[in-house]
């Protein structure tokens, strides 16, 4: 108590070099600070979006290619008396041929109706939804030569609030569609009346392309210009080997696709998602760009409905679990049967390991800023130890044992690395307010989710941090100064002048 | 017999400079009586502060025996010189040594710090103080507003403040006008007469010859008969 009342004292006499001396603190508490809010804040707004609903309950799951083998060479057996060397090159060589064809092969393992039912029984596992996203043409009420349509779950009622107009679905198979508000802009519908004028109204659903149709109807846009710039002769070729080849990599295989067609009741308008809305990683995921909505029963008889359908299968399906604890167990039985299959929770794991890791090297790199400011400590005492010989005698002289002394000293950048970081906090709160503004329109403007948090958020056990570092690279910068101070002979100090 | 407060035996302090080595002690004996008042002459660099530094637990000495109040000094470690420092000895120097940013009672009340004395407590203690030594209205005033004569009270009272047996004094009155030293003698012969034990060094051989009960003279790192009729200037 009466050492730090020295220390204060101390430092009051020299306020203009100490402050100097204490802005280097705050600049490198400062910057730690921030980088490692900004850190925090990005995690919490990963697993704030995400954690909501039943996320972290949900796999995705794709077709596989059978049973993955293992991608480390040391799994891998090579037979045969051979160099060491040799061995090792031929390890290499299969493990590099596995991994291509897991690339580019054809998947083994398609998810179809019969394997839903088998992995449906899977332990913990509750549902398995198949996701259809599908390209149908509309005539009537509407009018559209392409829209992307995809199934909802009705029983899960996500969406139901999300419903400006008309109503939701009445029953799981329902021959019934809603409209994304976006698709009814696009078609100069936007008041009440415009959408009564819709709202009850039906509309025929076909499938793109009749048997017989230009296979290149639906392709991109690059393949219609390249196919525009062949000769006729060209053409006519790429025109027979088109089908086959969408076929083959199991894409609008349309050319063999018997017609769907089918009448529909539009009942309701769907807004966009806004701030606030509970954000479910897949089933959004797969809905952004859809623009007609309908029951996923409906959609899935519409799908099966076409013969390449039934034989490629679904391309993606929702697994959900009982319990998210067993996400990592469900996701590891899928793959043990050849699927591809991602939970959520795994892929969050994944993003959060990345954000701890980065911030981690970032706030590396910014310590430096905080060894660059011990370096200022050091000097300021070094001089300040210097100045005070004299004074040390007399501390010396009237009884101050030599760890008292030093105590003095580390008592004094102690403190002035407690202001610091103290200060640093501050400003670091103080800048985090625009600094939560700005990079919230940023994100805002560039992620299609919506997120309302911080960016930055300050965790108790880092506005304790910061300025605990700076007090503890203080005392460590002023430990030799200290020293210093404490082994000076008294007898010469007090000549000292 | 009286007590003996000091005793010290073959005595020796040497300085190695380069492959120099200056003598500044060589095998001095000496002893004081509890409640003496030794008064050490001599020339300039004969040593006089040499010893009145491991008197004080200041220095160390390089070969000999130093016992003060019971304590062989040459054998105590840095913490326990401290704490010899603290408890037995209060030192008054010619340049008063005072710390220019604390102010007088802040000063007198120094060696309380270090002792773990509260704040308010170190106040009372250094106001009692300098009401003795006749500076109860520049309490709160800082060295460079006082007088010479005014810093040395204020030392004085600083080295009484922690009641100690024995009073080392290095020239207290070198900087001074005759009248304030008589002032500054008269606080000294005070603390005398409570009962401390005083060695003072000093270059006035009449100044010692009234004050002290004994006078000393050193020459040469060594003690010799005080018995020259003229002084060195
Ligand atoms: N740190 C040191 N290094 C080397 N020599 C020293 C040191 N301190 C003192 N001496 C020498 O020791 C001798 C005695 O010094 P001391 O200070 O005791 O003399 P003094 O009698 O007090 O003189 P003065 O009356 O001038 O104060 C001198 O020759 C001095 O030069
Ligand atoms: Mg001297």
């Amino acid at each position: 108590m009466n050492i730090l009342w020295l220390a204060i004292e101390g430092l009051a006499r020299k306020k203009s070099r100490n402050l100097l001396t204490m802005t280097g603190v705050l600049i490198g508490v400062f910057a730690l600070t921030m980088i490692v809010a900004l850190g925090q804040g990005l995690s919490h707004a990963v697993t704030d979006t995400v954690s909501g609903s039943d996320n972290l309950r949900q796999i995705g799951l794709t077709g596989g290619y059978g049973i993955e083998l293992s991608n480390n060479p040391a799994d891998v057996t090579i037979e045969g008396e051979m160099e060491e060397d040799r061995r090792e090159r031929l390890r290499r060589a299969a493990v590099n041929r596995r991994q291509i064809r897991q690339w580019s092969g054809r998947r083994i393992n398609e998810i179809d109706d019969k394997t839903i039912a088998e992995l449906s029984k899977l332990p913990h596992v509750e549902s398995i939804m198949p996701v259809i996203v599908e390209r149908y043409t509309f005539e009537g009420a509407i009018k559209s030569d392409g829209s992307l349509t995809g199934g909802l779950d009705v029983n899960r009622r996500r969406y139901a609030d999300r419903v400006i107009a008309g109503r939701y679905f009445s029953a799981d198979d329902a021959d019934e569609i809603i409209l994304h508000e976006y698709m009814l802009y696009k078609l100069g519908l936007l008041t009440g009346k415009d959408y009564d004028a819709v709202l009850g109204k039906t509309v025929t659903l076909r499938s793109i392309v009749n048997a017989g149709d230009d296979p290149t109807a639906n392709a991109p846009p690059q393949l219609r210009d390249f196919m525009d710039s062949l000769s006729d002769e060209e053409r006519a070729a790429m025109m027979k080997i088109l089908p086959k080849l969408m076929q083959q990599f199991g894409q609008m295989a349309q050319a063999a696709r018997k017609p769907v067609q089918r009448e529909m009741t539009i009942v309701g308008v769907l807004r966009e998602t806004v701030p606030g809305d509970v954000f479910n990683v897949i089933e959004d995921g797969n809905a952004v760009q859809t623009d007609v909505f309908m029951p996923q029963e409906t959609a899935r008889s519409l799908f099966n409905e076409s013969a390449i359908n039934r034989e490629l299968g679904y391309p993606r399906a929702l697994v959900l679990v009982d319990d998210p604890e067993n996400a990592p167990a469900v996701e590891q039985a899928l793959r043990d049967k050849g699927f591809t299959a991602f939970s959520v929770a795994s892929v969050l794991q994944q993003v959060e390991t990345m954000l701890t890791v980065i911030t981690v090297i970032i706030a590396f790199l910014t310590g430096i800023a905080l060894i660059v400011s011990t370096l200022g400590i050091v000097n300021t005492m070094i001089t300040s130890v210097l100045e005070r010989t004299r004074e040390i005698g007399i501390f010396k002289a009237v009884g101050a044992t030599n760890w008292q002394v030093q105590a003095v000293f580390l008592a004094e950048s102690a403190l002035i690395g407690l202001a610091g970081g103290l200060a640093g906090l501050a400003t670091a709160v103080l800048a985090m307010i625009p600094g939560d503004a700005i990079a919230g329109s940023l994100i805002s403007e560039r992620a299609a989710v919506p997120y309302t948090g911080s960016v930055f958020v300050v965790p108790l056990w880092l506005a304790l941090a910061g300025p605990a570092l700076g007090m503890a690279t203080a005392i460590l910068a002023a430990i030799l100064p200290a020293r210093r101070a404490a082994r000076i002979d008294p007898v010469k100090a007090l000549r000292h002048d | 017999m009286t007590e003996l407060i000091v005793s010290a035996t073959r005595l020796s302090r040497e300085y190695r400079l380069g492959t120099e080595t200056v003598h500044a002690l060589r095998e001095v004996d000496f002893t004081v009586e509890t409640g003496e008042f030794v008064a050490l002459l001599g020339r300039s660099g004969s040593g006089k502060s040499t010893l009145l530094n491991l008197l004080g637990g200041l220095d160390q000495p390089t070969r000999g025996s130093i016992v003060v109040a019971g304590r062989e000094l040459a054998a105590l470690n840095a913490t326990d010189l401290s704490l010899y420092r603290r408890t037995t000895v209060g030192f008054i120097f010619q340049s008063f040594n005072l710390v220019t940013s604390l102010r007088a009672w802040e000063n007198v009340a120094l060696p309380l710090v270090f002792q773990g004395v509260g704040r308010l407590e170190r106040k009372r203690r250094a106001h009692e103080l300098l009401e003795s030594v006749g500076l109860g209205k520049r309490t709160n005033h800082v060295p460079s507003q006082m007088s010479g004569g005014e810093q040395q009270r204020v030392a004085i009272a600083r080295a009484l403040v922690n009641s100690p047996r024995m009073l080392l004094c290095d020239e207290p009155t070198g900087n001074l006008d005759t009248g304030t030293s008589a002032q500054i003698m008269e606080l000294l012969q005070q603390a005398h007469r409570q009962g401390a034990t005083l060695v003072m060094v000093t270059h006035d051989p009449e100044l010692a010859r009234r004050h002290a009960s004994r006078t000393m003279r050193m020459a040469d790192g060594q003690f010799v008969p005080d018995a020259q009729p003229q002084e060195a200037a």
